[in-house]
């Protein structure tokens, strides 16, 4: 039943977004079909493979070091109170700022080149990774805190037996939330870049009115994004096979 | 999923020391001379002056608020009933859940250049991207207060004879109010992201076409203080959206 | 003078309604392959007290459940009054084990839910309240409270309030002073039964305390583990009014609950 559901939805999406081809809403809007049409003919001139690739280095240079930065950072903050009572107010900031309004910024700092996609993407996920991070410390449950000083435990075991594995869920999902943050960065460094990877794709397409490969660029980006999620979330359950 | 723990962001004083130590901060790197792109405080301060008093500001804001505030609205009420439909009845949720959970992960800034195919490169493009950034994090927020109902206490509205209509009245829309209004609050910092992107990628009106513009002419102070003026944007946002939170969530 | 009087007419209390007796007649509850409870053939007598006690998954509460319309059964049939149980009906009215307050009201509010479900009008409705939550004890500077600011015990007796408001025949109560401290639960035990030898309601407690069970009840009916059924039915002879003497401290009342206990020992 379940099943059929969401496969009547999908079947409802492809028949509206086959209408709104038809009927002339806009003259840019290519059929379900053009669009698969286009995205092989991608495919099949490596032009898409190229153009993730390029894009793929940038997020992970950057999502990479948002995750060696941000994690540490929220584990200081959660252990060390005061720090991380301060350092929060900042990453506060940081989450309520509509992270592409720094993009100009960065780009005039950095030039045109990987770095400023790689700066981008880390200035996008790591402010939630480190609150993801510092939560995850925080909210360890204080009674297992409490347990372990019972038994006399020293600071490093402490860390690493309890804090650290209670932390794990709320990290975990830091990071998840990050990837999505990352890929979002990386996509509108790139519209707004050009010359480089996805973004460079959507974008040249779109100027030149083959709104069927450009379609199908975002088609495949948003499936990419999603593939990589799925993949972390699979990671994530593996990790944290303990939770009921 | 949610964006963070559901504390109230309520500066107090620890947080107003801190921001006035970053300005200071700020502003002896900028005397420093550390980079050209670093310009002090001070400077930033009248630049935005500047821009107040030769009314950049306003227009550039006011065309950005317009947008904001129709798709935000938009977002909240559409997020709020399908949030409340899909928490309600399960047909709607196994309908709809896969959508909503796949886009509100999604990179949502790949979709604006379809939005730009549909709508041109109009105000309108920056609409729709507001409300596709908050609508998502909404329909969540209330789909999961309205499942998070406590199962006793509809058992004790059964028992004192509630109907369907009671039932959502009475019991579900009460006790998924704390979680609307946290998507709420979400939802208003996404709305104004969202501005920023849409702007920034029609590139017509608004801040976002300003921070474009100053960042094209090297006008570096100038971008800073729109910078500046869209995080206050967004941080007003939400503080309004928590102020009506205190206003209808009285017994916590 | 008719205003006047048909204004006291209004706030005069509605005389406490008569209790009704249950017949419980080869009810039988199974969920998917899990049988819960097995023909229950159990009669509860208009204005008793009766306990239901039994070893944990016996179906206790899933036949209170039943009594009170929550929960349909497969086999037999329930009859409250002479009305056959199909849902949830006016002469019954449930104390919950965990109170089951709506957080975002008032005690006064919480109260007067009932009688807002059964669409009384306000001025009536919180007249009704008040009486109410006069009769639990907790009159004066509680009405405008949120349970959060309650200690367990007083949220049980706004649940209590609640149930009363309607006025219904038979009270059913769902093990309603397991989350509270002990000695909060006997002030609260003899306060109920206060309550009920002056208004005399049928009444059904669903209960794991053996001491509760004889001291509150006429009848104590033990269920067998799971598949629950009626394994043995107890008489309480000890005298009333219970709460004015000190019952707890008698050979008899010491015997019959030893009694029970070598009763249930045996099931575990």
């Amino acid at each position: 039943m379940v099943l059929a559901l969401r496969g009547a939805s999908v079947v409802l999406f492809l028949i509206l977004w086959e209408w709104a081809a038809r009927v002339p809403v806009s003259f840019n809007f290519p059929t379900p079909w053009a669009t698969l049409v286009a995205l092989f003919a991608l495919l099949g001139s490596g032009a898409l493979i190229q153009a993730t690739l390029t894009s793929l280095q940038s997020l992970l240079l950057g999502f990479g070091a948002a995750v060696a930065i941000g994690v540490p950072l929220g584990l200081v903050m959660g252990v060390v109170r005061p720090i991380g009572r301060v350092a929060r107010i900042y990453l506060d900031l940081l989450i309520a700022l509509p992270t592409a309004a720094l993009i100009p910024l960065v780009i005039l700092s950095f030039g045109i080149n990987i770095v400023s996609s790689a700066v981008i993407v880390f200035v996008f996920s790591a402010p939630f990774i480190t609150m993801n991070a510092y939560g995850g410390v925080r909210d360890v449950r204080p009674r297992l805190v409490e347990m372990a000083r019972s038994f006399d435990v020293s600071w490093p075991l402490l860390f690493t037996r309890v804090i650290f594995p209670g932390a794990l869920p709320m990290i975990l999902a830091g990071m998840r939330l990050g990837l999505s943050r990352a890929f979002l960065g990386l996509i509108v460094a790139e519209l707004l870049l050009s010359p480089f990877g996805l973004g460079k794709l959507i974008m040249a397409s779109r100027s030149m009115f083959e709104h069927d490969r450009m379609f199908a660029t975002v088609a495949w980006t948003l499936l990419l994004a999603g593939l990589a999620l799925a993949a972390l979330a699979r990671l994530e359950t593996r990790m944290l096979r303990w939770r009921p | 999923m949610t964006l963070e723990p559901a504390h109230d962001s309520d500066l107090g004083p620890v947080g107003l020391v801190a921001v006035a130590g970053l300005l200071l901060v700020w502003e002896l790197l900028g005397r420093l001379d550390v980079s050209i792109f670093l310009p002090p405080a001070s400077r930033v301060a009248v630049a935005w002056w500047g821009l107040i008093t030769d009314g950049t500001l306003f227009r550039a804001a006011s065309s950005s608020l317009a947008s904001l505030v129709k798709g935000f609205l938009s977002a909240a009420v559409l997020g709020v009933l399908v949030g409340l439909a899909m928490g309600r009845f399960k047909t709607v949720r196994y309908l709809l859940d896969g959508w909503v959970n796949a886009l509100m992960s999604a990179p949502l800034s790949a979709l604006v250049p379809v939005l730009i195919a549909l709508f041109g490169v109009r105000d309108t493009v920056v609409v729709a991207t507001v409300f596709m950034f908050s609508f998502f994090v909404i329909v969540v927020n209330t789909l999961t207060g309205v499942r998070g109902t406590d199962r006793s206490l509809v058992e004790m509205a059964r028992a004192f004879g509630a109907g369907e209509v009671a039932l959502f009245g009475r019991v579900y829309l009460p006790a998924a109010l704390p979680a609307v209004m946290l998507g709420l609050r979400l939802g208003a910092v996404q709305a104004v992201k969202g501005m920023v992107v849409g702007e920034m990628l029609i590139s017509l009106v608004g801040l976002g076409e300003r921070l474009i513009y100053y960042g094209n002419t090297f006008l570096i102070t100038e971008l800073y203080a729109v910078i500046v003026s869209v995080l206050l944007i967004a941080i007003i946002a939400s503080q309004l959206v928590q102020a009506c939170e205190r206003a209808l969530v009285r017994w916590k | 003078m008719a205003a006047v009087m048909s204004a006291q007419m209004r706030d005069a209390e509605a005389p406490s309604a008569e209790p009704v007796g249950i017949a419980i007649e080869g009810v039988s509850k199974a969920f998917g392959p899990v049988q819960a409870l097995v023909d229950i053939d159990v009669n509860v007598r208009a204005g008793e007290f009766l306990s239901l006690i039994g070893p944990s998954g016996c179906g206790k509460t899933t036949l209170l459940k039943a009594i009170a319309g929550l929960m349909p059964v497969d086999a037999g049939r329930v009859v409250v009054g002479d009305r056959v149980v199909s849902g949830p009906g006016r002469e019954c009215s449930v104390v919950f084990q965990d109170f089951a307050l709506l957080p975002w009201a008032t005690v006064q509010s919480n109260v007067e839910f009932g009688l807002l479900l059964r669409g009384v009008p306000a001025p009536e409705r919180a007249a009704t309240a008040r009486r109410a939550i006069a009769k639990v004890g907790l009159a004066g500077s509680f009405e405008q409270a949120y349970p959060a600011q309650l200690s367990g015990g007083m949220q049980q007796r706004v649940g209590l309030a609640r149930a009363l408001a309607v006025n219904p025949q038979v009270l059913l109560m769902d093990e309603p002073f397991a989350s509270i401290d002990e000695q909060t639960r006997r002030v609260f035990q003899d306060d109920l039964l206060s309550l009920w030898s002056k208004e005399r309601k049928t009444v059904v407690l669903v209960t794991h305390s053996m001491e509760e069970a004889i001291y509150m009840s006429d009848r104590v009916v033990v269920l067998s583990p799971r598949p629950g059924r009626v394994h043995q039915v107890l008489e309480v002879p000890l005298p009333r009014p219970r709460e004015l003497r000190d019952v707890r401290a008698t050979a008899d009342f010491a015997r019959l609950v030893d009694g029970l206990w070598q009763i249930l020992r045996k099931l575990q």
